[in-house]
């Protein structure tokens, strides 16, 4: 359960965890209004990396990562 | 999408209290278990995306198939766009813009 301080990271490595069991990874976003605060997690259930921020700003980046995500989820590509 | 409409009112009702869990993972379309001697469940499966949201005890679930993709991320993305508002907003340092004068 390692939180990654910095995005540019998390996205480097979650995105190298997907490719290496891209059936067996989920990727998941718990957002919560009252506290202001949102946590994106990617797991393979052997490997689980976080990312965590109160910062309006990185909801973009969250969500730019879980397009890409979708695209290559539902396609072929391995 | 009824899917969408459903999150919607979904994150309305976790703004007060609660959170809310969107999760996302690769689905092969099986609906029956693997077998147990290890063959896979789809031949040459034409992989799919499996979509939830889980607030509190209400779930749902959506599958997403190839040829939907693009319209349902940019459906999706509007939508998440909307409602995860709820964070701090930085202001951009200007100090920038005024050093590079």
């Amino acid at each position: 359960m390692t939180f990654i301080p910095n995005w540019e990271e998390f996205e480097k490595s979650a995105e190298m965890l997907y490719l290496r069991d891209p059936v067996n990874t989920r990727y998941s976003v718990k957002y919560s209004h009252n506290k202001g605060v949102i946590v994106a997690k990617i797991t393979d259930n052997k490997k689980c990396l976080q990312y965590k921020t109160e910062i309006q700003q990185d909801v973009r980046k969250i969500d730019q990562f879980m397009s890409n995500l979708l695209r290559h989820m539902a396609s072929n590509d391995n | 999408m009824m899917y969408l409409v459903e999150l919607t009112k979904l994150f309305q009702k976790a703004r007060v209290a609660g959170s809310i869990t969107m999760t996302m993972k690769r689905y092969d379309g099986r609906t029956k278990p693997h077998p147990r001697d290890g063959t896979p469940a789809v031949k040459n499966p034409e992989y799919k995306c499996l979509i939830r949201a889980q607030s509190r005890s209400k779930k749902l679930s959506t599958v997403v198939e190839q040829r939907e993709v693009e319209k349902f991320s940019t459906a999706y993305s509007n939508l998440l766009k909307t409602s995860v508002n709820g964070l701090k907003r930085l202001k951009k340092p200007k100090k920038k813009a005024m050093a590079t004068q």
